[in-house]
This record gives structure tokens, sequence and C-alpha cells, in this order.
């Protein structure tokens, strides 16, 4: 049933306010939660919403919108995000702000080693509200509304109306409660701080209340945390409290380090130490994959598509069967089938030609760099002999006929008619294909895990070690935990050299496009 | 139609999400899917006995560090989480993590190397319930008595030794630290020394001590004389030993389910002592934490110490997980349990694994030199002393 306007009408209003409804509530809990300025956003985006939908003049916009939006989303706002994050320390101990972490900080109390303890009957009256009764070695207190008081013995404050020792009532409308109403209130009971004779106290854990010191001050002035125990002062260094011996105050605190982390990429021994060699070889593993990829896909492409070829339609599915076969479990057997004293190729190699024919595939570095290209060949051919059967499809066959009438030969045709033809449609795609594999990984990492390892470098490296398995051991497994800033700054350079080729791929797709005009 | 729908699901998924926060007076406890199922059952019976609500939410193990880091500054955390100890550097310098207090008789019924790896300076961070370590598994028709030296088992390895035949005497996998650290720790090898506090210094590195070199000669032997082989990795060493074909292996409990169904008759040992020193394995403990941002720290403190340390809920856990209890008087319940035995008389000299996030510059350098050994491309002292000076450049400490 098709709705009536009105019906329509009707929707439309009651999802537009149900938009705004939601809006105004995640405002508020934004608020609330203390940022004024994400509490914004769902306000500004609900009321570019309703002007969508009820504005005539904004109706085309309905159809950009979505896609805009899931762009700011998904690729403008991490992109910024992760340049944010690039320019300050976010990592293992500087995951708080500043002022979560002074906050923390100065919540934290410690006990003197010959503090009190304070045995506590918990009372309550009929309104909720708590009493305390405090026996400690300096007597008996009275915790209520807020102030305690020095109990007298006997106290008229209290009686005692069983016998037993223990008082059952205080201030007359105050009941003692029992154990299980006792845990039942902890949440509120471990708020308290109780001011006892000029000493802290409070609950840290059952059964006793204890004299509890604040264990920092906090100068916002100087910037500075004192330790009130050990009456040491820790000053802020690089976002996290240091003393002058170096002790420091877990946790640290984000802050900005401004380009401090790309600085260091480029000058901190640490890293500089096998950056170009993997550098390097990423580039040169990046354009071989795809020159070999390319080569045996056109290869195989030309092939199959000749129609002389019998059942060429069955070899086409097996040569796309690698393609099919989840990248991460040919790897894996790849990497089983490299061993060198167990793997399945050095078998066959010793059988062939003896012991000394045994190749350290992932031992090596010449081997692993072998082995990798070779694997990545046997897992991108497919997609190139794809892609370049489709192109072999689309050019006109009466090209080689006018060709072959002309007398050209077989090389002629190749170089003068198949390859300037098939290049244009594939440029774009072997540049993507270059893009992908300079960021491969998966591979990298399944295959060798970037090993051999380079002998006496300064940081953990390999032969092997691609751009981005390197700045991952970088920032995940070296130094202090995840140095998630120094990865974005690094992901921010990555993505600057990516959106280079991107960029070098529309000039290329335009010129050739040029080009083919005039073919 | 459809929209509104998905509008109040939202709705109530919002309403859902702003229930499962540390609520005070209510406990919110991550476990994994193993330690759910207990959980749930001591959450009852805390709930019978004081009418608190208690709530079990499924978080993955993999999952919890970091899902930690995000929810608990924004309110939304646990107030009890379970993991492992080696997670406590990271969380308690992110600012996490709330210490524990357990009276003092009670410490005392816990086995000590697990209580030590939940220490940090003189605090308690966790309550350790299961320990978690590697021990030598040996074929015992292949090796019917245990040498009581290391030395002595070589012996027996070479001659059970056949690569033609495809048989092998030890194996330990390899490039793998993890699984050699015997080696190196039975000279008096280690990762990192304690500083005057009681913590982890992530400048004295140990690794290219004589200890360590001692244990990287050891293994440079195994190499020389046919017993390691280059490439025998996890799947490959307890492929043959399941295989009967291996007669014994350094590897941790999650090997012998394996074994079983292969129907290998196997034991489980504490490794020999080699060149007289007695090698220390990692012990990794699994444990419960109270994060720093639970509104009930006394009640989630109540919680672990009268109704997690129970013989039963020790027990219990045991059942699921299978791992050894840290809890001496459950420990003291499978004494009929020769592989509980045998990973505890291991983890007895066992050292806890580092739990300080430096580690994490630790494992890439010390596997590479593995490795320069294991393919006998680097002599073994140049490799583990590259590989500590690499530890100490990634650190940025001095290199001697």
């Amino acid at each position: 049933m098709i709705p009536s306007d009105a019906l329509r009408w009707v929707l439309k209003i009651v999802f537009l306010s149900l938009i705004a409804g939601l809006a105004v509530f995640a405002a508020i809990s934004l608020a609330g939660l203390g940022s004024p300025v994400l509490a914004v956003l769902p306000l500004v985006g609900a009321g570019g919403l309703i002007y969508l939908f009820l504005s005539p003049r904004a109706y085309p916009l309905r159809w950009l919108a979505p896609g805009v939006l899931f762009l700011v989303v998904m690729v403008i706002y991490p992109i910024g995000y992760t340049f944010m994050a690039s320019t300050t320390n976010v990592g293992t101990g500087h995951m708080l702000s500043k002022t979560q972490a002074v906050h923390q900080l100065l919540e934290r109390t410690y006990s003197p080693p010959d503090a009190a303890r304070y045995a506590f009957d918990a009372f309550e009256d009929p309104a909720g509200d708590l009493a305390l009764v405090l026996t400690g070695p300096s007597g008996r207190f009275l915790y209520a509304g807020g102030e305690a008081s020095r109990m007298l013995d006997p106290d008229e404050r209290a009686a005692d109306d069983d016998g037993d020792g223990r008082f059952d009532r205080v201030l007359a409308t105050y009941r003692r409660l029992d154990f299980r109403e006792v845990v039942q209130r902890l949440a509120v009971l471990q708020t308290l701080r109780i001011d006892l004779e000029g000493e802290p106290v409070g609950l840290r854990s059952l059964p006793d209340f204890t004299v509890l010191r604040p264990l920092y001050a906090y100068d916002g002035a100087a910037a500075t945390m004192t330790d009130l125990e050990k009456g040491k002062v820790y000053a802020d260094k690089e976002g996290i409290f240091t003393a002058e011996d170096g002790e420091e105050i877990f946790p640290g605190y984000r802050r900005s380090v401004g380009l401090g982390n790309y600085l260091r990429l480029f000058t901190s021994p640490a890293i500089v130490g096998p950056f170009f060699t993997v550098f390097g070889w990423t580039f040169v593993f990046a354009g071989l994959t795809v020159l070999l990829n390319f080569s045996l896909g056109l290869a195989l492409a030309m092939l199959l598509n000749d129609p002389f070829l019998r059942l060429r339609h069955v070899y086409r599915v097996l040569a796309v069967l690698p393609y099919a076969v989840p990248a991460f479990v040919t790897i894996l057997v790849w990497r089983g089938m490299l061993n060198l004293n167990f793997g399945v190729v050095n078998q066959i190699l010793v059988a062939l030609f003896g012991a000394g024919a045994r190749v350290a595939w992932l031992e090596s570095a010449m081997g692993a760099r072998a082995a990798l290209l070779l694997v990545n060949l046997w897992l991108g051919f497919p997609y190139m002999m794809i892609i370049a059967l489709g192109a072999l499809q689309s050019i006109d066959v009466s090209l080689y006929e006018a060709a072959r009438v002309d007398g050209a030969r077989w090389g002629q045709q190749f170089r003068r008619i198949t390859l300037p033809l098939l290049l244009m449609p594939l440029a774009p795609l072997l540049i993507g294909s270059f893009a992908f594999n300079f960021n491969n990984f998966t591979l990298v990492w399944l295959l060798t895990e970037g090993r051999p390892p380079i002998i006496g470098a300064q940081t953990p490296a390999g032969a092997t070690d691609v751009l981005i398995t390197y700045t991952y051991r970088l920032a995940f497994e070296g130094a202090r935990g995840n140095q998630l800033g120094l990865a974005a700054s690094i992901s921010v350079l990555i993505f600057l050299i990516i959106a280079t080729i991107s960029a070098i791929n529309f000039r290329l797709t335009g010129t050739l496009e040029e080009l083919s005009k005039n073919v | 139609m459809k929209r509104v729908a998905v509008l109040v699901l939202g709705l109530l998924l919002i309403a859902g999400l702003a229930t499962t926060a540390s609520v005070a007076g209510k406990l919110l406890i991550w476990a994994d899917d193993t330690r759910t199922p207990v959980m749930q059952i001591v959450a009852a019976q805390f709930t019978a006995a004081y009418g608190v609500e208690v709530e079990i939410q499924e978080v993955g193990f993999g999952d919890m560090r970091g899902q930690l880091a995000t929810a608990g500054p924004a309110g939304e955390g646990p107030d009890i989480l379970i993991g492992a100890h080696d997670w406590l550097g990271e969380l308690i310098q992110n600012g996490l993590l709330e210490p524990i207090v357990l009276p003092g008789a009670m410490i005392d019924e816990f086995d000590p190397v697990a209580i030590d790896a939940f220490l940090w300076g003189a605090q308690l961070y966790g309550v350790p319930y299961a320990t978690e370590n590697v021990a030598l598994i040996y074929n015992k028709a292949l090796i019917p008595v245990l040498p009581s030296t290391f030395e002595g088992l070589l012996t027996i390895a070479k001659g059970l030794t056949d690569a033609e035949a495809g048989t092998y005497g030890l194996l330990i996998q390899q490039p793998d630290p993890y699984h050699t650290f015997a080696l190196h720790s039975a000279g008096g090898g280690y990762i990192f020394g304690t500083n005057a506090q009681g913590v982890l210094d992530p400048c004295d590195i140990g690794l290219d001590n004589a200890g360590s070199i001692a244990g990287a000669v050891v293994l440079d032997q195994m190499v020389k004389e046919g017993i390691e082989v280059a490439g025998a990795d996890y799947s490959l060493v307890t492929g043959l030993f399941y295989q009967g074909k291996l007669g014994a292996m350094i590897g941790g409990p999650w090997t012998l389910p394996d074994a079983v169904k292969a129907g290998i008759n196997y034991g489980v040992a504490a490794i020999p002592t080699i060149g007289g020193g007695t090698p220390k394995v990692f012990v990794g403990v699994q444990g419960f934490m109270i994060s720093a941002f639970s509104a009930n720290k006394v009640l989630a403190n109540l919680f672990v110490k009268d109704f997690l340390v129970t013989k039963e809920v020790m027990l219990d856990l045991y059942d699921r997980g299978g791992r050894p209890p840290a809890y001496i008087p459950a420990l003291a319940e499978l004494t009929g349990n020769a592989d509980i035995q045998g990973f505890a008389a291991s983890a007895a000299n066992g050292l806890p694994m580092p739990k300080i996030p430096q580690m994490g510059s630790v494992w890439s350098a010390w596997s590479d030199a593995l490795a320069l050994i294991v393919n006998q491309q680097l002599d073994p002292a140049t490799a583990m002393q590259n590989a500590a000076d690499q530890i100490r450049t990634t650190l940025g400490c001095p290199t001697e």
C-alpha cells in the first residue's frame, strides 16, 4: 500500500521529532560528561537534517548528504584525528588528560604507619541519613550530619536497648544497620571523609575506618605535584610528573609535543638506524610485485584469450583459484611449504638435486625476499589476469586485422596495439596495486614477520620488513608499550606517500585519456 | 516505519549502555567466556547474602585492556575484571587499577610466585587464581627415565635424533624467547633487574650477561649437534610429538589435550638443571583486579576477599579453564593430577613474566637473536649482545 501524502507527512514529522529528541538527549548527556563542544554536534546535525527534509530548496541535497556525511565521518575525521594524535604523546602511560590524571592523583590517600584504626557501627534514620559510631584508641566518636564529636560514657545520644554492649539507636531516630545493610551502603560509606581531631578518616577496606591523609598536593601555578608522605616534589617531564631523581608518578597524561614525533622519526638513532634499508626495500617490493604479477597475469590472459586454445574456460577458472582462497590461509600454507628442514619445497629440491640444493627460503635475506615476491605472485597474478582479460576483450579485433594486412608481426602488434591499449585502462589499477603492496602488512607479517634480522641493526629490523611492519614494531613492540602518537605520525607520512601516488595516478590517467583520443 | 523501529531500538541500546556502567551500590564484573559461568554462580551467592546486585559482562580476553582504557575514564568500566598479571604495568601506568587489600594470612595461602606477580612495588593489584607456565613434556615410550641433568637429556636426545627418519630427541620451538628463557635463566640470565623501589628497572637488561650467553651457547651446541633444527616452530614441534616422533619438548598445558587424543604416554616435569643451575621458566598468572574508576571499591574488595578466595570457587575456575590454581588449598586437592603437579614443579622455580610495558620491545630483539643463532648466522655471544643493545637503544637507555 502506498501511503497517502498526509500519512507520509505525519511519518516525516514523527521521524524528525524523534531525531530532534535524540539529539537533545545526546547533547544533554555529552554536556553532562563535560564536553560542551561535542554537545553542540548532535544539535547541529539534527538541525541540518530537519532543514534538509523540510526545505524544498534543499531537496537535491537529500541525495548528496548521506555520502558527504560518510565521507566526513569515515575519511576526513579519521585523517584529522590521526594528525591531531600525531602531535601528542598519547600512548601507554599517557592515556588520560591532564585534568583526569591530576584529579585521580589528588584522590589518592595514604595511612601513616602508626595510623589509628576505628571500628565502626553504622546507623540510619527513616529519612536515609547515615550516622556512625567510631571506636578507636583515643575514644569513641559519633558522626552525624557531617560532623563528628567525642562521645561521653555514658552518652545520652546513644541507647543500648537490649544490653548487649552495642548501641542499637543513636540520636533517638537512627537505628543500627546489620552487616548486610552496611554492605549495601558501602558505596556511600567509601566516599565519607570524617574529620576526627584534625585527621581525615575514611573507609578504604573493611572492617575499619583509618586515617587517610591526601597523598598528593597539586600546585596549579607551578604545575608541580608534591608527595606529602615523602615530601618530594615532582614536576612535569614529557607528560609525567617526575622527581629530580627520575622517579615518576603514574599515571602520566596526554600533552602536545608539536611536531616532536615527526622530528623523532628523522633524528632518533633508534628509528633512523635501519629506516632507509626498510624504505628502499618497500619500494623495490611494491614495484617488483606489480611488474611480476602484471607480466604473468598478462601472459596468461593472452594465452587464455586465444580462441584456438581448447578448454580455455576450465583453465581460466583454475587460474583464478589462488585468488579465491583467503590470503592469510594461503600465506600460512606457503610458510609451511618453505620451511627449511620440513617444507615440501626443499624436500622436492633435495630429492631432485641432492642435499646441496636446499634453499634457506625464510632464513637468508635473499631467500626471504624471493619467497615474499613468489608468494605475492601466487596471490596476485589472478587479479592481474582477470583485469587484463577484460581489457583484452575490449580491444577492437579489426585493429589486429588491419595490422596483419599492413604486414605487422606478432611482436609489433603486441608493442604497438595491445600494450598501449591495455595500459590505458589498466594504469590506474597498477598504481593502485603498487599502493596496496606498499602497505601489505598481512603478507609480510604472516610469511616472514620481517625476518631474517638485519645483523647489527640498532633497533630490531629485518631484511623483509616493509615500512608498515617496521613501524608496527616501533610503535607497538618498542619502548614503553604502545606509542600511539608516534604511530599516528608515521601513518600521516604513509598517507602523504600514498596520496602523492594517487595524485600521480590521476595525472597519468588524465594523460592517457588525452593519448587515447589520438589513437 | 522501519526507520522509526530502528530509532526506537537505538534509543533502547543507549539506555542499555547507560545501565552497564559502574554504578554505586551495584557490582559490574568483566570476565571472558570461560570464566563468565563461574562468576555467575558466585554473583548469585553474593546477591543472596547481601542483596547487592552483581552483573557479569562477557568481554573478550584480548579486548579487555583496550576497552578498560576507554571505558574506565568515561565512567563506563567495570568494578572488577579478570585478566593476566602482565597487564599490570600498562594498566597501572594508565591509571586504571586500584590496589587491593588482603589480610596477611590470606596472602600466605597463595603460591608466592603468583602473589609476587601481582605486586607492584609494595602494593598488591590483583588476587591471583591460576598460573600458567611451560615445563618439560616427554614421551615415556622414548625416554622411560628422565635424567637429572640437561646434559644427560641432551645425550639421550642425540641418540634419538635421526633427521633421515624424521625422529628427534628434544626440540624447543624457535625462534621463541618464551620457550627458550629456561636455557638463559639457568646460568643467571634475566630480562630486567629490580630497582630500589622493588619495581623492574627497564634499563637493567640482563640478556647479555654471562648466564644468558651461556644459555645461548647451549642452544648453539644443540643446533651444531643436529638436535635442534631451524624451522622447528610450534606446529612442527607439537606435530612431531603427537606422532610419537619426538622424545621431549618444552611446552605448556595447552599442548596436552592433543597429546591425550593422540594416545601419547607423556610425562610433565621441571626442566633438569643446566650446568648445575636451575632453569627458571616464565610464569603467567591470571587474577582479579579492581578498576581505579570503580564507584564500589570497598564493595569490590569485599567480594573478591570473601567470595572468590574460597576453595570451591578456585576449583570451579580450574574445572572450566584447566589452569593450575594459584590458591594452595585448591592446588592441594589436585595431588592426584600428575600433569598439574609437573607444571607446578616447574613453576616453583619460575619467575613472573615481566609486567612492565617495556617488555614489548624485548620480544622482537630477543627473537631475532635466537633466529640468528638457530640459523647459524651469528655466534651466540654477539647475537645476545646485539639484542641487548637493540633493546637499550629502543628504550633510550645508555648502551655499553
